[in-house]
């Protein structure tokens, strides 16, 4: 804990809903965008272009910088076979790194558990948000799912601080002789220890916090404003997971994905400022991924489920650039309507896991997946 | 199809249906419509309820019969200025401001109709001139308005700005007596006509609260009701009532006899249509089902059968007139509503 | 002095409900035990919040366009029942033919299913896989819809084997085929179209349709077959009529209702209890509710070791916490966030994440499910506002000396009237040292919210923060 060379920690910022491809990367110079998204679409001239082809949303100005600065990763065309466009399975999919059965085990809580085998530090792995996701569950891996950090823990709602100071040293005591008790009481006491301690530690990492960068007031950049204070904390933290939404865009696409991704955009700016400022920028990698893209035509008012999306790895340690391949909008080439996904998702969880967890990949993604060649080595 | 028997005094032919299912973001579609409202120009004025997942989105929608979104406009979900929370019903007063009841927040809302907000008055209670779940709202030819106040089981009458001028009702089966009250409606006399709710009747009154009839009894027969939650009365003195809880909507003549049954025929909207181009595998497997099935024994309550029957009301909880013999029927369910024409 | 009685009742009250208030277990021990489990066992007149007034003020309720709103409708019915066998058995069947909404999209449906539960879920094991072969949700879960004729689809036959009934190790891969064969053309109405709006999650264009059996006798197999040693053109019934027979399912029938209603572990006691539970299953032709007659009225169940053997589930612990407030009594907006607070603590309502249910037992314990499980019922049962924590306050005033007490008193009380729960010695030293800080209560002349009543609104934080209130 003391050491200069801090571990790597990864950042995770799902975009819950399905979030539109098309309309994060715009293929603005190809006419059969323009023809499919007649109505939901991207002016050329409102895109903030990255080259002759393609250009980001408009609301995406702090990932445009980043990317001008060599630290956005964008991963197109990312998917699996046999796309699945129901929220809940493919959500799963991405989460369990099980795109053919059902998958039991989240791959980060699996990555937690390989980094941490004894569970000595409870705070390996922490969600940032209320509702544990599948990503990070597994059985006897503790995890911290923080709703808010300033009130995390126990009795939060017990106003007065003396009240709730003896009552958590009563639920301390209570909870504290475990040896020589039946199983269950045994795990009930370990388990309550974990949540004491890991409270206690967390409740300290706003207090030990200080920046000159001022997050916005949305939820997400709320959580990502948690997610730096325990990152800067130095409490152990590897994993640190957050979501957004809704990004399922079925109507009235185009003012509600710009809101979402100048959300977005504001909290990843913010956060790569924050490590800037506190000299961490090689020491956390930020992944952003959905469950899926959407469809290639327009519903007239927004864009259905579709599959075949794309995924942002963001950070110092990051070679950014363009990866896999910009999917074809020639009808020949869709899947039902939708974008043909050209690298499976896996890949990227196996850099992640390798080459920033320095963990064994293929035991958490049930296979052996190429690496894109994302972080510098 | 219109049920007819007794060579009813009034036939209404299905015109057509407008609306999607609206995710609860902006744009064309509705979020659990309540009630509707149609101004001198023809414009269709939706409000919509909006479940709490998506309680933001809260407003009021926009279109035309040619289904045109013109737009919305709402300040989202809240005790703030402007704000809902369980917004129930909508009535326009002359100088054309919209008037919204909300149930939770005990209070009205006006609205200009180009979406400004405008003021809002009402406060929890049960002394004259408080509410206690305000839900039906209607405005008599004096810009007089009366408010359904269903916790109070009583209407309130009120001047256009919310001062209190009278009340009527207590809780009971009585002449007069309310139970859970909802929707109301004047006529071209300025009675009052109030959807009795839990007492599965229509009530109506004269303008200072005189009882005056009730029509209508438990049931889903031929002039009975189930929780019937809206009202609505035409220059002739039909009475259209929202019958609920039998997911259909039924005619009265002026003198209160049956005159028809409507269960609701919806067809694919244009926005419907817009959605299924896009999706043509769906549309393919939709073009070729039944939507009116069979149904098994167990599932043959009203609820049951609109849950799985398309076409059919479900949630019909409020039906509007405009100036042509027109009837909107408002289907939270199904996010859409059905239009009629008098012949 | 907790009475032997009052335990008792309290522990079957667990187990055939979600626990009871005082005025509640009252109610059930002056039937006696016999009759306070005829009564369970019998729920009728359930008293339920009418459906009318639900859907009037929840329009996502009437709707059930998406998950929260069904679940929360579930959690009223739960929360207001005067007869909880009724929910309870719901709840058992829905974990064990673990159907979800993740598949589906389709709440309305999946409710039905439930409704299904309720009405057939105490009598013949029979007649519940029947209807449970032709409910739409299932099959759709399942993939019978995709079972055809021409091309079987062996999921719902290996599934109705292995997860619903015998369990494996006790057929064959060819039995799974002539089962899956016999239920050919058990499909549901509109499959192709239903199937599509699913897998896409569609609520277009006027949100969701919900769904029906249809049985498409030209898409029926109904060639000879098979199955388990006997041989016929066997329908999905005939199958079923083979499957009860057979003592795996007794066992399996018998085994899972034990460790929902009995005890998580099984004993060697326990285990001669599931013996008498599978021979009732035979002699009273296949009836739930003659095994768990059986169950309630064995030796074991009412001995000391079954007293709180089972870590309540989620849905337990809150439904539990909510009725013995008192809350929730009507329709109030923030009953769906009250049903995804169960979700973090692990199980959500109509989702459960496989067809293999959720892992109960010490399985729901994580630090992150018990922060929240603490938290919550801490909050709901510290609340002195709430007509059920109002009524604790005043029988500890009625039993007290001159409405004074001390610290034992206070400690002991509320552990007897959240329960009986019976704790440690130590939980128990915690719990009356906690008192002793601020010496003798007295609740004479109390007054809404005022300090005497806060201090046994605190104390009833602690018992509801206690390892043992996490047991039921």
């Amino acid at each position: 804990m003391t050491s200069n060379k801090r571990e790597k920690s990864l950042i995770v910022i799902q975009l819950s809903g399905g979030n539109d491809y098309l309309n994060t990367v715009v293929p603005y110079s190809d006419g059969k965008y323009y023809d499919s998204r007649s109505v939901v679409n991207i002016p050329q001239d409102k895109v903030i272009k990255i080259d002759d082809r393609l250009g980001f949303n408009p609301s995406m100005g702090p990932v445009k910088s980043l990317w001008n600065e060599g630290k956005v990763a964008v991963i197109n065309g990312i998917g699996y076979e046999n796309p699945n466009r129901s929220h809940f399975r493919s959500m799963d999919i991405w989460h369990t790194a099980e795109p053919d059965t059902i998958g039991k085990e989240g791959w980060l809580g699996r990555a937690i558990r390989d980094i941490d085998p004894q569970g000595d530090n409870v705070l390996t792995g922490i969600n940032f948000g209320r509702g544990l996701p599948r990503a990070l569950a597994v059985p006897g891996v503790s995890v911290a799912s923080v709703g808010d950090l300033e009130t995390y823990g126990l009795f939060p709602d017990v106003q007065d601080e003396e009240l709730r100071m003896f009552t958590l040293e009563a639920f301390s005591r209570m909870y504290g002789n475990t040896a020589g008790r039946d199983p269950v009481m045994e795990l009930l006491g370990r388990t309550g220890q974990d949540a004491l301690q890991g409270a206690d530690i967390l409740r300290t990492a706003p207090a030990m916090y200080s920046s000159s960068v001022e997050y916005g007031p949305d939820s997400l950049a709320q959580n990502v404003k948690a997610i730096s204070q325990v990152f800067h904390a130095n409490l152990g933290a590897r994993v640190l997971y957050t979501q957004h939404g809704p990004f399922d865009t079925h109507s009235g696409e185009l003012a509600s994905h710009a809101k979402l991704w100048d959300e977005v955009a504001g909290s990843i700016g913010c956060l790569m400022d924050d490590l800037k400022e506190h000299g961490t920028e090689d020491d956390a990698t930020i992944l952003v991924f959905s469950e899926f893209g959407r469809r290639i035509k327009d519903n007239g008012s927004g864009s259905d489920h579709g599959s075949g999306g794309v995924a942002f790895m963001i950070g110092g340690a990051v070679s950014g650039g363009m990866y896999g391949e910009y999917p074809s909008l020639a009808e020949a080439e869709q899947i039902e309507g939708d974008l043909r996904s050209n690298n499976d998702f896996r890949s990227v969880y196996t850099e992640i896991l390798e080459d920033w967890l320095d963990l064994d990949a293929p035991s958490i993604v049930n296979g052996q997946f190429e690496k894109h060649g994302i972080l510098k080595s | 199809m219109s049920t007819q028997t007794k060579s009813p005094g009034i036939a209404l032919d299905y015109v057509k249906t407008i609306g999607i299912v609206n995710n609860g973001f902006n744009g064309r579609g509705f979020a659990n419509p309540y009630d509707i409202v149609v101004d001198g120009d023809k414009r269709i004025f939706i409000l919509n309820r909006c479940d709490p997942a998506r309680a933001d989105a809260i407003r009021v929608g926009i279109c035309t019969l040619d289904d045109e979104y013109l737009g919305e406009f709402g300040k989202g979900n809240g005790t703030g200025d402007g704000q809902f929370i369980w917004a129930v019903a909508m009535a326009l007063d002359s100088q054309n401001r919209l008037h919204i009841t909300d149930e939770h927040s005990n209070r009205v809302t006006s609205y200009s109709l180009s979406g400004d907000y405008l003021s809002h008055w009402g406060k929890a209670g049960s002394g004259d001139g408080e509410l206690n779940g305000p839900a039906g709202i209607a405005f008599d030819s004096s810009d007089n308005v009366f408010v359904v106040d269903q916790h109070n089981s009583r209407v309130q009458k009120f001047t256009v700005d919310g001062k209190f001028i009278a009340n009527w009702g207590s809780f009971g089966s009585g002449d007069g007596q309310f139970n859970l009250p909802w929707g109301a409606a004047v006529d071209n006399y300025d009675n009052v006509y109030v959807a009795d709710w839990r007492n599965d009747r229509i009530q109506k009154f004269d303008n200072d609260g005189e009882f005056l009839a009730a029509l209508g009894s438990s049931g889903d027969g031929e002039g009975q009701f189930m929780r019937p939650t809206s009202v609505a009365v035409d220059p002739e003195g039909f009475i259209y009532v929202a019958d609920w809880g039998n997911e259909r909507v039924q005619v009265l003549g002026p003198d209160g006899s049956f005159q028809l049954i409507l269960k609701g025929e919806a067809t694919t909207s244009k926005w419907g249509e817009e959605y299924l181009a896009s999706n043509p595998e769906e549309k393919a497997e939709r073009d070729i089902s039944n939507l009116i099935p069979a149904l098994p024994a167990h599932l043959n309550t009203p609820y049951h059968i609109s849950s799985q029957t398309e076409p059919y009301f479900w949630g019909p909880v409020s039906v509007s007139l405009d100036h042509e013999g027109r009837l909107y029927v408002v289907e939270t369910n199904r996010h859409r509503f059905q239009v009629y024409q008098k012949r | 002095m907790i009475s032997n009685d009052t335990a008792m009742t309290a522990h079957l009250l667990r187990r055939a409900g979600f626990g009871a208030s005082r005025e509640e277990l009252e109610q059930y021990m002056a039937m006696g035990y016999d009759g306070a489990v005829e009564a369970l066992l019998n729920p009728s007149d359930a008293g339920n919040m009418p459906d009318d007034l639900i859907r009037r003020y929840h329009v996502e309720q009437s709707e059930l366009r998406d998950l929260a709103g069904s679940a929360a409708y579930w959690m009223y019915r739960m929360i207001s029942t005067s007869a909880p066998m009724e929910e309870k058995t719901a709840l058992f069947w829905h974990g064990l033919f673990a159907t979800g909404y993740a598949k589906l999209n389709q709440a309305r449906s999946l409710l039905n299913q439930v409704e299904m539960f309720r009405r057939s879920g105490l009598g013949s094991f029979e007649d519940l896989l029947v209807e449970l072969s032709k409910d739409p949700a299932m099959i759709v879960w399942l993939d019978n819809n995709e079972n055809h004729g021409t091309a079987i689809n062996e999921n719902y036959g290996r599934e109705l084997l292995e997860l619903f009934s015998m369990g494996i190790g006790n057929y064959t891969e060819d039995d799974i085929k002539e089962c899956a064969r016999a239920f050919t053309g058990w499909t549901l109405g509109n499959a192709e179209y239903m199937s599509i709006r699913a897998a896409k999650d569609s609520i277009w264009p006027y949100g969701r349709i919900a769904w029906h059996f249809d049985y498409r006798e030209e898409d029926h197999d109904d060639g000879e077959k098979t199955f388990l040693g006997e041989t016929g053109r066997f329908n999905g019934e005939d199958i079923i009529r083979i499957i009860v027979k057979q003592e795996s399912t007794a066992r399996f029938v018998a085994t899972r209702l034990f460790q929902f209603f009995a005890a998580d572990e099984i004993s060697e006691a326990g285990e001669k209890t599931i013996q008498d539970m599978m021979a009732t299953y035979f002699s009273s032709g296949y009836q739930v509710r003659d095994m768990l007659r059986t169950l309630f009225q064995s030796d074991y169940f009412k001995s000391e070791e079954a007293r709180f053997a089972r870590v309540k589930g989620p849905v337990e612990m809150v439904v539990g916490a909510i009725r013995m407030a008192g809350n929730y009594q009507n329709p109030a907006l923030g009953i769906e966030k009250v049903s995804n607070t169960m979700l973090y603590m692990g199980q959500g309502l109509l989702q459960p994440p496989t067809v293999e249910g959720w892992h109960e037992g010490s399985e729901w314990i994580d630090s992150g499910a018990l922060v929240e499980r603490v938290n919550f019922a801490a909050k709901e049962l510290s609340d002195v506002r709430s007509p059920g924590v109002r009524s604790i306050i005043d029988r500890l005033q009625a039993g007290s000396d001159d409405g004074v007490l001390d610290p034992e008193d206070l400690a002991d009380g509320c552990l007897d009237l959240l329960g009986p729960i019976g704790v440690s010695d130590e939980t128990r030293s915690v719990l009356v040292e906690y008192a002793t800080r601020k010496g003798d209560l007295d609740l004479n002349g109390h007054q809404p919210g005022d300090e005497a009543e806060q201090r046994v609104g605190n104390m009833l934080r602690l018992v509801a923060a206690t390892r043992e209130y996490q047991l039921a």
